[in-house]
């Protein structure tokens, strides 16, 4: 057996564990808490990015991380990337093997929001889905690491009832600097996009607290920066922008409630050893390696 | 133009710019009951039994070769892929910077990575040594941050991103490269300054063939390429100063040479680019990979979205749908940060980059085409016209673009090097004959979408030259790429046979 295939094997046994361990943590936990980001204003190609652009690969009700193995159970969910993922949370061949509908073939990782709704409930589809990779603020981009394989986490709060911060959810139009706490109407030629920002920093042990967040928090801006202690491993910042054609925001809704629960979730089923090699080349050295417009 | 007709285009460009939206509702889902708060699940008991397997893993290695891998470079400095490397990655990460890693015929299904300074990269033969990323991978040769890299004598085709990419490099050099059907980029230079891109072909990406953006000042060269049916056949956003693009062919793309400014990226605006000596022809092809852009510019030759201080002199100009040169604005929906005011057109990216966005950022910006000087060019053929200018958010004859010496037969506005001469005042009616710019934007609604360009058909390359003694010549370092072209020495090229 070729290292791969035992890393492989490694990420299974790891992966089952956690989400063993998980099961018996507390559902306390809604959000990955910390002092959040502050939102990223102004032009790409100032701070040290990878990027992948996707297009929509399936709607389920399913999700592996907070209802794992239980098929149809979840709210709708709009999947990015792999085309292989349900509920199974199984970090397995099945999931390394599947196609994606990445523009980055070797990102086979699964990005996944829940559907937006128009007045009438029907489901808008969205355009594509960008993931930029980011240093966290206060960071140093030579410290950043990859995330484990089979990590999982959610961004942004699904049972919110209130405006979440916009630091971690908001939406604006097309890529433009301005963000909002709820859709607006944006002009012909731009797009709707849903912005999540997911946490960056990791306790370093394990790859899943289902939907709590415990595992993850985000760096903090007015903490001198970096990771706080008891995560301490500081992670690529994701930032997904899911954009949708301008539509009239009128009684737009989530189908996990109100517009106000936006979030979103992600796993890690990327091609390892070139997510491990983007983190190297780009962060690592503080490069930017891709725009998007 | 009024501030009325500026909505109205502005509406226009957008509309043009989206493409078709989609409103294809998919059914009604049932009512949402589940959320993402955390649910107490009956413990997960299934677990995902290891898997032994072999199944094979692409790596990016070449899967041509069995060659003995080597750890230690040669040491005359020149390393042989495959005889003394299986991958030009291995050789590569082997190389000490002054390094030639030379590559004999083949297909390599490699994406490289370079790291190390200094390095040079070189097929034996052009055509033969074939870097190709079966539509899978994403750059061929992608040099990051590492200084005075040169990549030359190569064929790079079929990747999801870029043939040749250099990110943030100080010094590079793309010689006798031939780029094709790239889901970008042909040769693609970002954030970087001092380079070359000499001697080369680009074909079939969807925005451009060879770009340079992001850089103020870029002193940087590109000189004797061929770029023909992508997106663009050049693009530069953000970028100039002491950026020359000379001696060089732009044809059938869907438009030819497109410096432009945006927000979206920094060292805004485009500006002090000089387009000269060029044969630009036939950029109206309909049937090219395009991103939005680029369906909006079709049929234009030279088009400057927002480009300022530019000189666009001495080039051959023919054939185009719209217009052969035109200095347009471009309406950025979604800006990034406010319009820099024209003493901050100096200002340079390394300034720049450390500048806050401005604390109040407008919903859009209209990047305006001004200060530009357009001269001695040979333009004919253009169903619109020859030369054209227009202004929309300032009166056209205030953007300080000047007009002269051009060999012409029509202009928007009417006589325009009367209406604005680089050589003292203006006199005449700047109403007579504008370009209408609304007019001819309404068109890119039914532009011809833009094709797949993995499956785009295109033409056989031309016949393309090797570099000189590929074998024998000594290694090149890009450390001392110094721009200095003297404008006056360069005449209109020539129209080609046929």
């Amino acid at each position: 057996m070729g290292w791969a295939g035992r890393r492989r094997i490694i990420g299974a046994l790891v992966a089952a564990s956690a989400l063993l361990a998980a099961c018996g943590s507390s559902a306390a936990e809604t959000n990955a808490g910390g002092d959040p980001d502050p939102e990223r204003r102004g032009p790409q190609g100032r701070v040290a990015q990878f990027v992948v652009e996707c297009e929509l690969s399936h709607l389920a009700y399913d999700d592996p991380i907070v209802l794992p193995w239980q098929a149809g159970k979840s709210h709708l969910h709009m999947f990015f990337g792999n085309r292989a993922v349900n509920s199974d949370p199984g970090y397995n061949e099945r999931m390394l093997s599947a196609e994606t509908s990445c523009d980055q073939r070797r990102d086979t990782a699964s990005y996944w929001a829940p559907a937006l709704l128009n007045a009438e409930g029907n489901v808008i589809e969205p355009l594509k889905m960008s993931a930029y990779y980011r240093p966290g603020h206060g960071v140093d981009p030579a410290e950043v690491v990859p995330y484990p394989e089979g990590f999982m986490m959610v961004g942004g709060d699904s049972t919110a009832q209130k405006t979440q911060s916009s630091d971690i959810v908001a939406w604006s139009c097309g890529t433009g600097a301005a963000r909002n706490d709820a859709p607006t109407q944006c002009p012909d030629g731009t797009s709707l996009r849903l912005i999540i920002v997911f946490p960056d920093c990791w306790d370093g042990e394990r790859l899943t607290t289902f939907g709590a967040s415990a595992h993850v928090r985000y760096s903090s801006f007015d903490n001198e920066g970096g990771c706080p202690e008891a995560h301490p491993v500081p992670l690529p910042q994701l930032t997904i922008g899911i954009d949708y054609p301008p539509v009239d925001p009128t009684g737009l809704s989530l189908a996990s409630g109100d517009i106000t629960t936006g979030h979103a979730d992600f796993w890690n089923v990327w091609d390892q050893a070139k997510l491990e090699g983007e983190v190297a080349m780009c962060i690592n050295r503080d490069l930017v390696c891709g725009v998007t417009s | 133009m009024n501030r009325k007709l500026a909505v109205a285009l502005a509406a226009v460009i957008t509309l043009a710019a989206c493409g078709s939206s989609s409103d294809d509702a998919a059914p009604a889902t049932d009512a949402a009951v589940e959320t993402d708060a955390p649910v107490e699940t009956d413990a997960p008991v299934e677990t995902d039994a290891p898997v032994e397997t072999d199944a094979p893993v692409e790596t990016e290695a070449p899967v041509e070769t069995e060659a003995p891998v080597e750890t230690d470079p040669p040491s005359d400095g020149i390393l042989h892929v495959p005889e003394d490397f299986a991958a030009i990655q291995d050789a590569v990460d082997a190389a000490a910077p002054g390094d030639l890693i030379l590559v004999s015929p083949g297909t390599y299904n490699e994406a490289v990575n370079v790291v190390t300074d200094e390095i040079t990269i070189r097929g034996t033969d052009r055509a033969g040594v074939v870097l190709d990323g079966e539509f899978e991978l994403d750059n061929g040769v992608r040099v990051l941050g590492a200084k005075g890299v040169v990549v030359e004598n190569l064929t790079a085709q079929n990747y999801t991103s870029n043939g040749v990419f250099f990110t943030s490099s100080v010094g590079y050099r793309a010689s006798y490269i031939t780029a094709i059907r790239n889901g970008d980029y042909g040769v693609y230079a970002f954030d970087s300054i001092n380079g070359q891109i000499d001697n080369s072909y680009g074909a079939g990406s969807p925005d451009a063939g060879f770009y340079i953006g992001q850089c103020f000042p870029c002193d940087s060269l590109i000189n004797n390429v061929i770029s023909e049916h992508n997106g663009l056949g050049y693009s530069g956003t953000n970028s100039g100063g002491n950026l020359v693009i000379m001696n060089s062919t732009f044809r059938n793309n869907r438009a030819g040479v497109v410096p432009n400014s945006g927000s979206y990226e920094l060292c805004y605006p485009e500006r002090d680019t000089t387009v000269v000596g060029n044969i630009v022809h036939s950029n109206n092809q309909a049937d090219t990979p395009a991103i939005d852009v680029a369906l909006l510019a079709m049929g234009n030759g030279i088009v400057a979205p927002g480009g300022i201080d530019n000189l666009i002199t001495k080039n051959l100009v023919f054939d185009h749908d719209k217009t052969g040169i035109a200095l347009v604005p471009f309406l950025e929906e979604g800006a990034n940060d406010d319009l820099p005011t024209p003493d901050e057109w100096e200002i340079g990216c390394a300034e720049q980059r450390e500048e806050p966005p401005a604390d109040e950022i407008p919903e859009s910006l209209l990047w305006e085409a001004q200060n530009n000087s357009v001269t001695l060019n040979v333009v004919s053929d253009s169903r619109v016209a020859d030369i054209a200018v227009e202004g929309v958010s300032m009166a056209t004859e205030e953007l300080g673009n000047c007009f002269g010496g051009n060999t012409i037969t029509n202009t928007a506005p009417a006589n325009l090097e009367s209406l604005a001469p680089c050589d003292g005042e203006g006199s005449g009616d700047w109403t007579v004959g504008v370009l209408n710019v609304l007019g001819w934007l309404i068109d890119v609604e039914n532009a011809p979408p833009s094709i797949d360009y993995q499956i785009a058909e295109l033409p056989d390359p031309p016949e393309l030259e090797n570099m000189p003694d590929a074998e024998t010549a000594p290694a090149v370092p890009a450390t001392n790429i110094v721009v200095d072209i003297d404008v006056d020495a360069i005449d209109v090229p020539a129209a080609p046979a046929g």
